[in-house]
């Protein structure tokens, strides 16, 4: 009985170092960026990401593509988030798969950090030139300091070719031209080298003879001092002259072969340009709005005025990326990621075309599995429960003008 | 065999199980200080020592010397106490590279494809020398802490420098100045290091004209020799044998 008891726990321990083994091989790619974890509030109520472009949804090494588009920075930015007063434009790719060959806003590159102003809409450009191969959801995405990563859209890249193929040249302005790649690494290499291999012979004067018990039993014995002999001395007297020698000499060497540096480069960027958007000649008031726990719909009551001299349609809402048409009024042509678009997710219980002076309340729904797949349903589970978004209204001629909608939101849970 | 029998029957096997020991010790020392010298750096001296971008003429040279002249003082003070072996700094450096390298050649590189020569860690090994050296002259700690720990501060950045200068190379680029590390830091994309959370060239430090970096060395020092002394009294607590029982240790 004893025997079959052991050789039940043997095989035991053998197919539990098995599945610990084969759960080890199991290494799926981890593609996205954790944008479905952020905070809904985050996402509803900071940067509003629109007219998005990706130049191309496939690029060979080398190749540039661009991702260019607008975003509105929400007047009522939450409280719980610092202010982005320093931001940066940044890109949510998984590590250097393309390098950022440039990135604009307002027209202006912002290698750097630069100040937003709130309320305000701003045009950008990110330029990315392939590195390594394979598809990527490549991210708009804008840091704030005090608030964190604000993730934007995301949209699958290909990129083709083979990394031993890239490279990023460069000309310096004292006339060499480089490739950054792999600029300066010999000398990285050599350098670590050398000062590692006299670290290394240091050791191996003091570890070539016995060490710890022999050295231990003649100090507690007070033979301490025979243990450090005349040549001792002289050797270590000649590493210490060595090593400040060398680094004289290199010192020297340095300043002679690169005699023109500068310092590294740092600031906050501030008076970025931004779009002056036509002052809009709509008003929407929101009367009430409600999420629908089990419907998955956000339900608003809205009362529009049109004070333009053109009817009016209400064609998109747009919140936290995600994208709520209506199909009537509006389809996408821009190829925008298709889990951020709901073309049928929005609807109006009169969107009959608004004349010019006309106020109406209409029940505006919008509706789509991207609540709970992009996890705004947890909105309600969010310290300030409050929603904002941008709607879209078309006129006659296809005119667009952006409407900013923000107020509290109730959750219905039957 | 008793308990009171030797485990050895001739001089000849002692040498050898005292040799055998010495590596055993040797071995274990030198990668115990290197996962925790490693951790230690990375948290507390981290970007400056990861991104070449980050390593400027002044906060690079001011705070790496600090944190990682930790490990060293207290290794020292255990090797020279007990053993009277000049190689504490050294050991502990050269196991916090030989970490590091690792770290930049499989993970930055190998796993996450940024250039070596934008990840490279710093050079500690003459900072160490030295430091070694004026403790085995010396024998005494406190001139160890006061001139080795000063030297340690003050050579870090010439030590450096031959690695570094190539990256300090301006380049112009649509329009604006950048070095070439600065265009690195731009180019090579890192999701979760956005450009505000690079501290470099921020201070007051503005009456020197470019001359910032011996300044900041000379700071340095000197906070260099207040956490050395910090760090050999750590080093020596470590060093106690109240936690063993038995006489004669």
């Amino acid at each position: 009985m004893k025997t079959i008891k052991d050789k039940i726990a043997k095989l035991s321990f053998v197919a539990l170092l098995l599945a610990v083994t084969s759960a080890m091989f199991y290494t799926p790619t981890a593609s996205a960026h954790g944008e479905k974890s952020q905070a809904a509030f985050m996402r509803m109520r900071t940067i509003h990401w629109f007219d998005l472009d990706w130049s191309k949804d496939e690029v060979a090494i080398n190749d540039t593509m661009t991702i260019s588009g607008k975003f509105h920075v929400f007047a009522g930015w939450p409280e719980t988030v610092d202010k982005p007063e320093v931001s940066f434009l940044n890109i949510g790719i998984p590590g250097p798969v393309f390098i950022r060959a440039g990135s604009w806003i307002g027209g202006q590159l912002v290698p750097r950090s630069v100040t937003l102003e709130l309320g305000e809409t701003y045009e950008f450009k990110v330029l990315l030139k392939a590195r390594r191969p394979g598809d990527w959801h490549v991210h708009t995405m804008m840091n704030v300091e005090g608030g964190g990563p604000i993730i934007g859209p995301g949209k699958w890249v290909t990129i083709t070719g083979s990394m031993g193929d890239f490279v990023n040249p460069l000309t310096t302005l004292t006339g060499d031209t480089i490739d950054l790649e792999n600029y300066a690494l010999d000398n990285v290499y050599f350098w670590h080298a050398l000062w590692m291999g006299i670290g290394t012979a240091w050791l191996l004067f003091w570890i070539k003879r016995p060490m710890f018990i022999p050295r231990h039993i003649a100090v507690t014995s007070g033979k301490a001092d025979t243990l450090i002999s005349a040549t001792d001395k002289k050797v270590a007297i000649a590493f210490a002259v060595g090593t400040l020698g060398l680094i004289m000499v290199s010192m020297g060497s340095t300043n002679e072969k690169y005699p023109i540096t500068t310092p590294l480069q740092a600031g906050l960027m501030r008076g970025i340009q931004w779009i002056d958007m036509p002052e809009t000649t709509i008003n929407v008031k929101v009367e009430d709005a409600t999420y629908r726990v089990p419907g998955r719909a956000m339900q608003m009551t809205l009362t529009i005025t049109n004070n333009g001299d053109s009817s009016i349609r209400l064609g998109e809402f747009n919140t936290a990326s995600v994208r709520f048409l209506e199909p009537n009024v509006l389809e996408d042509e821009s190829g925008y990621p298709d889990d951020l678009l709901a073309e049928e997710g929005l609807t109006v219980s009169d969107n009959s075309p608004i004349a010019p002076g006309e106020s109406r309340t209409v029940e505006v729904t919008a509706s789509d599995a991207a609540w709970e797949v992009y996890r705004l349903a947890d909105l309600i589970y969010d310290p300030d429960s409050r929603f904002a978004g941008l709607l879209f209204f078309f006129d006659e001629d296809g005119n667009r003008q952006m409407v900013m909608v923000d107020a509290p939101l109730i959750p219905t849970f039957i | 065999m008793s308990a009171s029998q030797s485990a050895v029957r001739s001089r000849a096997e002692a040498v050898q199980v005292s040799r055998t020991l010495d590596w055993m010790i040797l071995f274990t020392l030198f990668t115990a200080v290197l996962g925790g010298y490693h951790i230690h750096y990375m948290l507390t001296g981290g970007d400056w020592d990861f991104w070449t971008d980050w390593k400027d003429r002044r906060l690079w040279v001011t705070v790496a010397p600090i944190v990682s002249i930790t490990f060293p003082a207290a290794v020292q003070s255990m090797l020279w106490y007990r053993y009277r072996l000049p190689f504490g700094a050294v050991v502990c450096v050269m196991a916090l590279m030989i970490g590091e390298w690792i770290n930049r050649y499989l993970n930055f590189w190998g796993w996450t494809y940024f250039p070596v020569n934008f990840c490279f860690p710093s050079n500690l090994v003459p900072g160490a020398i030295i430091l070694d050296v004026v403790l085995m002259m010396s024998s005494s700690f406190v001139l160890t802490a006061v001139i080795g720990g000063m030297a340690w501060g003050l050579v870090f950045y010439p030590g450096n420098w031959p690695i570094i200068a190539p990256l300090h190379v301006p380049v112009e680029y649509n329009g604006m100045m950048f070095t070439l590390a600065d265009l690195q830091g731009y180019h090579y994309v890192r999701t979760g290091t956005p450009e505000y959370i690079r501290m470099v060239e921020k201070g007051t430090l503005r009456t020197f004209g470019k001359d910032v970096a011996p300044v900041s060395a000379f700071f340095s020092a000197f906070v260099c020799i207040i956490i050395y002394f910090l760090w050999h009294y750590f080093g020596r607590w470590f060093n106690k044998t109240d936690f063993i029982s038995g006489e004669g240790i």
